[in-house]
């Protein structure tokens, strides 16, 4: 009789899916982490989160290799796991209503949001989706662009939906990620660990939603007006004439000081 | 949302003659839909069937009933219903199946309470294991994952070996919850990454090529709670923790640990309350030092 030899998948099952635990936090989440409170600088003002931006895109050309190997890559092995991991799961909500069912539910439901909320966040504002008519956001004017991109009460209530699921994917997937890897194993551990993470999720929760409306609230003549301040004296500590032709929207086509 | 421990607790009213019951109230017949199935593989139909009230009944009495009747509710001619039990006192743990929707021991649920739920009792075999006759399913799935992760101690020679070595008090409370389990599978079927295995034997094929076909299919799925949970009872025990590499192997592999979802429904449907999460942390924190030492001290 003929044994079939079990999967790649199946003979790895467990170091991928430990390194599927692990992506969730290093470096998917601790990104989201810093994504969202970088956005959340925006109500400091459109020139703190302007220099926000210069400091991450003062990476250069090392920007595109870090964004795919420490953001895009383990995103995309994260949700394929993830989608192996949905596929194989029945939920029972409704037949044993727990709040750890419904939690196991929302984390799965939450995480297929997330998914394509990410897929179109990056399309609408990330300089990727520029052939597809989105790559809305500049570097060079970050809260200008991103105001703009941000005004349809439509894109608003969708990025609401999509911020929020992130925020609980994380924050729960945070729990159970001490649970699978042993770090809180009592029950009286387990519920220490879920009001910290119920803490971290409030916490991200408010600095998402108060990033989207900050940036919906952005003057945006006033915030133009603050980039080219901050673009002229980049260009004049970069030993170039700033009253040369200002950065436009194309920050990769367009590498400062080069 | 109902509470995560159902008390199946026997209350006063279990004792007739403990309190005052001269004045039994006029009771109504109590109807009772159940799942059916006449052979395995075969087409399920629902039957519907009416017993007379007594007190203190539990679901199990109400199948005797029936099965004496052999009479559905309009008043055909059926076949008894077929169904396992054996303790009636929620130890042997053969009598579950869903009640209401959920699972539990037949034996524990009073019909009492379960017409306060709903006028009408529902019982379906379990869903997880394969139906071989209306509430009697094959649980043979439940006691391979035991098999896969040794869930014994391995003392097997006629040597006198001297006495074992002590155990702590605090190390016996810890352990004796685990011990407890009555391999009645609740946990099994209330686990939502838990998913019915059913491996039909084929007309050309031997017993053991059946057989071995049958144990590969159980042995890439999921072991489920109730084996992680004796994994890390033997593994705590001095005498089990003499293989407990051989068991950490089997948590780790194909259908190990990293297939729970972290649902929690095991520890909350689970009738002897045994702290199943606790355990499948526990396995996970060992399976983390297992994982860094099979890594690095090769």
């Amino acid at each position: 009789m003929s044994e079939s030899t079990p999967s790649f998948f199946t003979r790895h099952q467990f170091l991928i899916y430990r390194l599927f635990s692990l992506s969730g936090l290093i470096p998917v989440g601790a990104f989201v982490v810093v994504h969202l409170l970088t956005n959340a600088s925006i109500l400091g003002g459109a020139a703190s989160f302007q220099a926000r931006v210069d400091l991450i895109h003062s990476l250069g050309p090392l920007l595109v290799p870090i964004e795919w190997a420490f953001i895009f890559l383990p995103m995309l092995f994260h949700a394929t796991v993830g989608f192996v991991i949905i596929a194989n799961g029945m939920p029972n909500v409704g037949s044993y209503p727990y709040v750890g069912n419904v939690r196991y539910t929302l984390q799965r439901a939450t995480g297929m949001i997330a998914f394509a909320f990410i897929i179109w966040h990056v399309i609408q504002l990330h300089w990727l989706g520029t052939p597809l008519g989105g790559g809305k956001f500049d570097p060079h004017h970050a809260s200008s662009s991103a105001s703009l991109a941000l005004q349809s009460p439509l894109v608003a209530i969708l990025y609401a939906i999509g911020v929020l699921s992130t925020v609980f994917h994380f924050a729960n997937g945070l729990w159970t990620l001490g649970i699978t890897w042993g770090l809180w194993t009592s029950p009286a551990a387990m519920r220490r660990a879920n009001a910290v993470s119920v803490v971290v999720g409030l916490v991200l929760a408010a600095a998402g939603l108060g990033a989207l409306g900050g940036m919906r609230a952005v003057d945006v003549e006033q915030a133009r007006a603050t980039e080219k301040r901050m673009d002229e004296v980049k260009r004049l500590l970069e030993g170039q004439d700033p009253a040369a032709a200002p950065a436009t929207s194309h920050p990769i086509s367009q590498k400062r000081g080069t | 949302m109902i509470k995560a421990v159902e008390p199946h607790a026997i209350d006063v009213d279990a004792f007739p003659g403990t309190h005052g019951n001269g004045h039994q109230p006029a009771t109504r017949p109590i109807h009772v839909r159940i799942l059916r199935q006449d052979v395995s593989g075969g087409e399920s139909y629902w039957e519907r069937f009416e017993v007379p009230h007594e007190p203190n009944m539990n679901v199990i009495s109400v199948l005797q009933k029936i099965a004496a009747q052999a009479k559905s509710r309009d008043g055909r001619k059926v076949a008894p219903v077929a169904w396992d039990c054996s303790c009636l006192e929620e130890v042997c743990g053969s009598c579950t199946m869903l009640i209401n929707g959920r699972t539990r021991m037949a034996c524990s649920a009073l019909v009492d309470k379960l017409l306060e739920e709903d006028e009408e009792i529902e019982l379906r075999p379990m869903s997880k294991f394969p139906v071989v006759r209306d509430l009697v399913v094959d649980r043979r799935r439940l006691f391979r994952s035991l098999e896969r992760v040794e869930a014994w101690v391995p003392v097997d020679d006629s040597y006198d070996h001297g006495p074992g070595p002590r155990i702590s008090p605090e190390d016996q409370e810890d352990a004796y919850p685990l011990s407890t389990c009555i391999s009645c599978g609740c946990c099994l079927e209330a686990c939502p990454q838990f998913n019915k295995i059913e491996v039909v034997r084929r007309d050309d094929e031997t017993a053991e090529a059946f057989e071995t076909r049958r144990k590969a299919a159980f042995d890439a799925a999921f072991v489920g709670p109730h084996a992680i949970s004796q994994a890390m009872l033997f593994n705590s025990h001095p005498t089990g923790k003499m293989i407990a590499d051989e068991r950490l192997e089997a948590v780790t592999g194909p259908g190990g640990v990293q297939m729970c979802g972290n649902a929690q429904n095991c520890v909350a449907v689970c009738p002897k309350s045994i702290p199943l999460t606790r355990s499948i942390a526990r396995a996970g924190r060992a399976a983390t030092v297992w994982a860094i030492k099979k890594l690095f001290d090769r």
